[in-house]
């Protein structure tokens, strides 16, 4: 299955959407301190404040690819640093499975990545949100689904794929 | 596990059963009875000792009646082949039933038919089967007057091929009758998908995603999906769309997958039910094997060790994080 031309992500000039979920602890105010720090990084992130890393739920992330952003990032505190003692450890046993499981069908692993930083890597910030943003240009536009065309939708449920 | 194995024969768990409700050990009695699709059971659900007298062990159980479980509040008598006792031993785990309010019956399996598998061998349609008769080693299949011998490998379900667990892991009587794997287990053929490109992997499931038409039949006879109620259903907030597209067929099977991580035990019922035929096993399997891999854990088959997402280790494998 082929990406589906004639959209208008094609363009020349398209630039990614990224969603971050960003653990409300260290990553948000890591990105926080990125941010009053003057060090520039990409601007096709989209932040998603969260209280812990562990509140992400997988379907969270395979609920975002279908809704057609371009790429995924989910940041927490690193290991040992949790707020909540092992939010993060629970989510990495979550994301290990998910990452090998959206491998397994076919979603490139660059598409959806995970970090650990800490509220003072601002430095650390900045080179993650940029590698993934370069990560996703390479891969290009999500066209993994064509979104419901709902003018078709309202005639009765008919193929998504006309 | 006590040393001394209670047997029973094949007419003693009619009594058995029958002394269990006037005994009040048990509320209902969960076994197999004929249907009116041969080669087929329809599960019993006995209330009284008088309804176990359709009763039937001779042959063609697949269903794992730990499903009905779900729905049975209660002291309930199940027979359970033995990869059924891994479900009973997940869903003990999972809290989701006692071990007390069980009386559990192993019964032995000589690994089960698939009618269609069987008739794609013996090259007929599934509807002109006739009979399937057991000979020792082999099958004598019986369809449009002919007779035709075919091997286990070529008749038997395909999860039945690599059994590990013939006997029940945990029980309080047995069945008389031979606990071994219908074929030697031999180890799973690997999946050849996993050592292909991702774009490739991705041209293969979207085409079998394509093909779901959301009928719900693989959540519905999984003993492991038990929320009450499921994200599918749920609209505020609306997490899929009941519409069969393939985006959120996507989402509701990999959705399906994560929420039975640790609590699937590869009965393979899922895949025997789905009218499209999506090999849903190949991704459960993947999924029992990344357990295995990184966190060294199978379900079912221990009573004691921790859920995998119960619990976790410092040094879990985090490679793929940045």
């Amino acid at each position: 299955m082929e990406a589906k031309p004639e959209t208008e992500k094609k363009e020349k000039n398209w630039e990614p959407k990224i969603l971050a979920f960003l653990c409300r602890w260290c990553s948000y105010a890591g990105a926080d301190l990125t941010g009053s720090s003057r060090i520039s990084y990409p601007a096709n992130v989209r932040i998603l404040r969260v209280p812990c890393s562990g509140r992400v739920n997988p379907l969270f992330i395979l609920k975002t690819l279908r809704s057609g952003m371009d790429g995924i990032l989910v940041s927490g505190c690193h290991p040992g640093d949790c707020h909540y003692t092992a939010g993060n450890y629970n989510a990495r046993r979550k994301f290990a499975i998910l990452s090998r499981l959206l491998e397994y069908v076919g979603i490139d692993p660059r598409r959806v990545q995970f970090s650990w930083v800490s509220a003072s890597e601002r430095d650390k910030f900045a080179k993650v949100v940029s590698a993934v943003v370069a990560d996703v240009k390479a891969l290009g536009p999500n066209e993994l689904f064509q979104l419901p065309d709902f003018g078709q939708m309202t005639k009765g449920p008919t193929s998504p794929d006309p | 596990m006590s040393e001394i194995i209670p047997e029973v024969s094949k007419d003693g768990l009619l009594d058995l059963g029958k002394k269990l409700f006037d005994e009040r050990r048990v509320d209902y009695f969960l076994g197999y009875k004929k249907g009116t699709v041969r080669f087929k059971t329809i599960p019993l659900i006995a209330r009284k000792g008088e309804d176990l007298q359709e009763l039937w062990v001779e042959d063609f159980f697949h269903a794992n009646l730990s499903l009905y479980l779900k729905e049975i509040k209660g002291r309930v008598g199940i027979l359970a082949k033995g990869c059924d006792s891994r479900s009973l031993v997940s869903l003990i785990k999972e809290g989701q039933i006692k071990r007390e309010d069980l009386y559990i019956v192993g019964i032995p399996c000589a690994g089960q038919v698939d009618p269609g598998k069987a008739a794609k061998a013996a090259s007929c349609e599934p509807e002109e089967l006739e009979e399937i008769i057991r000979r020792n080693q082999e099958f004598v299949i019986r369809a449009n007057g002919q007779e035709k011998t075919l091997s286990k490998t070529q008749v038997l379900l395909d999860k039945c091929l690599f059994c590990q667990y013939p006997r029940p892991l945990i029980f309080d009587s047995l069945l008389t009758g031979d606990y071994v794997a219908p074929v030697s287990p031999v180890a799973r053929a690997q999946d050849d998908l996993r050592q292909k490109p991702v774009s490739e992997k991705w041209a293969f499931w979207s085409g079998q995603f394509e093909r779901c038409i959301r009928c719900y039949a693989c959540r519905n006879v999984c003993p492991a999906c038990f929320c009450p109620r499921c994200i599918v259903e749920e609209n505020m907030p609306q997490w899929v769309s009941p519409l069969p597209a393939e985006g959120d067929n996507f989402v509701f099977h990999l959705m399906r997958l994560l929420h039975v991580a640790g609590t699937c035990v590869s009965c393979g019922e899922c895949q025997r039910v789905c009218p499209v035929e999506i090999p849903l096993m190949k991704l459960n399997e993947k999924m029992t094997d990344d357990l295995r891999e990184l966190f060294d854990f199978v379900a079912g088959v221990d009573l004691e060790k921790a859920l995998p997402f119960r619990t976790y280790r410092q040094e879990d494998p985090q490679d793929f994080i940045r």
